[in-house]
């Protein structure tokens, strides 16, 4: 049976957009709504929080000087330091290991380990911080429990100390480095270890000589994630710190939203930026320098 | 040193699959033995337990006269080399060649003293500092080669290392390797799924199925003499036709095929009158004429292979591919003889299956 | 077969995950107590809490702005999100190199930056509704996952097909619904749940949108949570615990839960 031919003759007149336009041209079409929308959704807001910090009358880094003069904001932000990186730190131990054991369990135990990771990752923050307070409050489980057996005679304050922040942020973050070093494990191939193997490496060795620093790479992306997130947390020191325990995130809510200071808002948010900028870019460019592949 | 390989009654499972079944192979010192077969037949499976990446459910291993059974496997002293090269990417050139002498407690000078040597015998010398990423196939291929070289295994193992390099490369790469292996002396177990190579490689090749293996012979004898229909299927015999042999004639024998047709062939261990054999043909083997005595066919379809021409042709017994000569063209539907050419055909037993 | 994982590690791997799973399963205790204040193990059972969710408005009319956020700064997202992403796959050398990293700033931007700086510029500054401010906020912290998911997809697209399509006489701009997009609709539908369960879930952004009359459960969540430290706070929870599982059911169904550890 013959079949028709497209309808050519149509073309002529009413060419289609795309036929007509040039490549570039019509790019740029399909790009710049989405462009334009960062642009002036992100950029302009964030750039003029920049500008109110350096727009001063009393100079243009007055701010960030008394910014770094005052003793109790320089405590917030080494605080906010300290525990993103013990967060950190943890956290990478931590998923180091268990990712290690998920990477070699059989398939149907991974894939259960991994919805156990996945399902509170995929859980609000406001829910998995409220954990932390019901277990390690005043009448939590933690303090019933010691009170019951009878080691402590009056219920601990383990609230609103850096413990409890330190805790939950761990607890927010091991699944993120579980899952990424999941995938990163997976991504060295097996092939590897067995030449290593066949070459004389004992286990240890293959570990310490060709899955270690195959791994150190992805390693320190999921490393950054962990950093960047706890520095710039805000529910979780909100609702297991408090007042007490400022973190550079509440902190700014509080000079934003409750003493309207939007200079110091805006300073705190200035260093909250370039603090993350500058760990992911130094950072990215140590993984990529340490990545067999593009170093 | 020169080792054998011997395998025992050998049987290994993945889970409740039987992979490998009671196999039993013997490599002679200084021997290259090749495991030839299709995806699953087993022939990786092989390797991976000697190498001691699996552990059989049965059987024995042994190297020389070390009991390989369940030795770990990083302490077997096997160089193995693979189908991905497995270079380590984090790692020189240098480096990864030298990786097996440090895990052997080699001091660093020494060490990289001995692997750019033998960098040198696989005229790599120059890429020493450099990083598997910035290296071809081939090149990627002979620093795999050179490491395991470098430990003086006294086997070598390998699993289909050429299949991703492309077809003048792996004619190249095939001869350095029998002639790094011949210089070497060192026992040799090669898996590969390409006949011509294993052929070409090896001193012996073993064709497996299903977790066995069907025919353990010199290339010569598997080229000329199969054991059997499978064999002779993967060396080639395109045809097998089912024929009862009916009566003695002259020296050799007369057989009946489907459909009543007779033809005389020679004698074997098979061709007892009232018995049923296979008479297995190359297309080379049965000569396509205008007349003669043979197989009478019809032509169906005719194809240039530029030595040649193959002809697939109706009998009573079923399609018959046969080649024909350049000098004589047939058109299709032509009535034709297939004249049997006896170094090109061979009688089977008749499989019970 | 292979050898084996240290008995040691494999236990603290365990203990990983009962510190992971623990806490869920403590909130859910504690929902289902019968007490007015919050205690686990629960001491008699009772759904009233649960209850207790639907009889506070604000819950009710703060689900409803959460779930329509949701969807609309997912759609919005996506809308100009996967022009943007086929515009980079498809004609990667006519565009600009930066032009990819523009998308990924919502993610390198703190994201309390960009509510602290949306609420002073674009709802203060320029005087913008409360919930248009909370729609352009959710919209642009969902968008890296928008172009960069459906990017993805279509970076192992071949194009080729499409070419196919349009010398079989199709229209290029019907090509791309009729052969581009359903090869890519893994792509889509799994940034569409990223999107929205980031959107679902955010306390950063709208912390500072969220105004008097309109604003997001978890915020009025952490409100709640101010007042009154009673079991409604584990039964809203528990719901949105519910929401993980949905999502959870979801991405099973359409991708396979394998899906999730790429």
């Amino acid at each position: 049976m013959p079949v028709p031919a497209p309808p050519t003759g149509r073309r002529g007149k009413n060419k289609r957009l795309r036929d007509r336009m040039n490549p570039r041209l019509f790019a740029w079409v399909l790009a710049i709504p989405a462009t334009l929308f960062v642009a002036l959704g992100l950029g302009l807001p964030v750039l003029s929080t920049f500008a109110t910090t350096i727009g001063e009358a009393a100079g243009p880094l007055q701010p960030y000087i008394a910014f770094f003069t005052s003793g109790f904001r320089r405590t917030v932000l080494w605080r906010t330091m300290e525990v993103s990186l013990i967060t950190t730190a943890i956290s990478v131990v931590v998923g180091f290991a268990t990712a290690w054991v998920v990477a070699r369990a059989p398939g149907r135990i991974k894939s259960l380990l991994i919805i156990a990771a996945v399902f509170p990752l995929l859980t609000s923050v406001v829910v998995r911080s409220f954990a932390w307070m019901v277990i390690l409050g005043k009448n939590g489980i933690v303090n019933t429990a010691l009170l019951g057996l009878g080691f402590i005679g009056e219920p601990l304050s383990m609230l609103y100390t850096e413990g409890a922040v330190i805790v939950a942020m761990v607890y927010l973050f091991v699944p993120l480095m579980i899952l990424t070093l999941v995938g990163v494990l997976e991504g060295i191939p097996r092939d590897l270890t067995d030449a290593a193997t066949s070459l004389g490496a004992t286990p240890a060795a293959a570990f310490r000589q060709v899955v270690l620093p195959m791994a150190v790479p992805g390693l320190i992306v999921g490393a950054v994630l962990v950093f960047t997130g706890s520095f710039t947390s805000y529910a979780t020191p909100q609702l297991l710190g408090g007042e007490r325990q400022m973190m550079m995130g509440t902190f700014l809510y509080q000079r934003a939203m409750v003493t309207f200071d939007w200079v110091g808002a805006s300073t705190i948010a200035a260093v909250m930026t370039i603090v993350t900028l500058a760990t992911v870019l130094v950072m990215s460019r140590l993984a990529r320098k340490l990545n067999p592949v593009t170093g | 040193m020169t080792v054998s390989l011997t395998l025992q009654n050998v049987s290994a499972h993945y889970g409740p699959t039987k992979v490998l079944d009671d196999l039993s192979l013997h490599v002679g010192e200084g021997e290259l033995v090749s495991l030839l077969g299709a995806s699953g037949c087993g022939k990786t499976t092989t390797l991976r337990l000697v190498a001691g990446f699996l552990q059989p459910t049965s059987g024995t291993i042994r190297l020389g006269d070390r009991d390989l059974t369940r030795l770990p496997a990083h302490a077997r002293n096997i160089g193995l080399v693979f189908q991905t090269y497995a270079l380590f990417p984090h790692l020189s050139v240098l480096d990864n060649v030298a990786f097996g002498l440090k895990q052997r407690g080699m001091g660093t000078a020494q060490r990289r003293a001995k692997a750019k040597e033998m960098l040198e015998r696989v005229g790599l010398a120059q890429f020493a500092e450099r990083y598997p990423a910035n290296l071809s196939g081939g090149q990627r291929q002979r620093v795999a080669l050179a490491r395991a070289l470098v430990i003086e295994p006294p086997l070598l193992m390998f699993d289909e290392p050429l299949s991703n390099l492309d077809a003048k490369l792996r004619v190249d790469m095939r001869v350095e390797i029998r002639r790094l292996q011949r210089a070497n002396g060192t026992t040799a177990l090669y898996v590969t799924h390409d006949q011509e190579e294993a052929f070409s490689i090896s001193d012996r090749v073993a064709i497996m199925n299903a977790g066995r293996i069907e025919q353990l012979d010199s290339p010569e004898v598997l080229y000329s003499r199969p054991a059997n229909a499978f064999v002779a299927d993967f060396v080639g015999f395109e045809n097998m036709i089912p024929m009862r042999a009916i009566a003695e004639a002259g020296d050799g024998v007369r057989a009946e095929m489907a459909g009543g047709a007779t033809l005389d062939l020679y004698r074997s261990d098979f061709t007892v009158p009232g018995r049923d054999f296979i008479f297995a043909a190359r297309p080379e083997g049965l000569t396509v004429a205008r007349e003669g005595k043979g197989i009478s066919a019809r032509i169906s379809l005719r194809t240039y292979l530029g030595r040649a021409y193959q002809y697939r042709c109706n009998t009573p017994a079923g399609e018959i591919v046969a080649n024909g000569p350049l000098s004589d063209p047939l058109e299709p539907g032509t009535d034709v003889v297939l004249v049997p050419n006896p170094a090109q055909c061979c009688l089977l037993k008749a499989e019970s299956r | 077969m292979m050898s084996r994982t240290h008995p040691l590690l494999v236990a603290f791997a365990g203990l990983t995950f009962i510190f992971l799973i623990g806490p869920l399963i403590i909130i859910i205790g504690t929902a289902l107590s019968d007490t007015t204040f919050l205690t686990f193990p629960p001491q008699g059972l009772s759904l009233r809490w649960f209850e207790n969710i639907f009889e506070i408005s604000a819950f009710r009319t703060t689900m409803v702005t959460s779930f329509m956020l949701a969807v609309g700064g997912t759609a919005l997202s996506l809308l100009i999100g996967v022009p943007a992403a086929y515009a980079m796959a498809r004609y990667r050398v006519e565009l600009p190199k930066f032009l990819p990293n523009v998308f990924v700033l919502p993610i390198l931007v703190p994201e309390i930056v960009l509510g602290f700086s949306l609420m002073k510029s674009v709802a203060t500054g320029l005087g913008f509704p409360i919930f248009t401010s909370l729609l352009i906020g959710h919209a642009l912290l969902v968008l890296p996952y928008c172009v960069r998911v459906v990017g993805a997809s279509l970076n192992s697209f071949d194009f080729s097909i499409e070419e196919a399509a349009v010398s079989l006489g199709c229209p290029r701009w019907k090509s791309f619904f009729t052969v581009v997009l359903p090869n890519v609709r893994a792509g889509v539908i799994a940034a569409f749940i990223l999107a929205f369960i980031t959107s679902i879930n955010d306390v950063s952004i709208s912390i500072f949108l969220t105004g008097p009359g309109i604003s997001t459960l978890p915020i009025q969540l952490l409100a709640h949570m101010e007042q009154f430290f009673d079991p409604t706070i584990a039964a809203v929870s528990v719901l949105l615990m519910g929401v993980t599982v949905a999502v959870m059911a979801v991405v099973e169904w359409t991708l396979g839960l394998t899906f999730l550890t790429k």
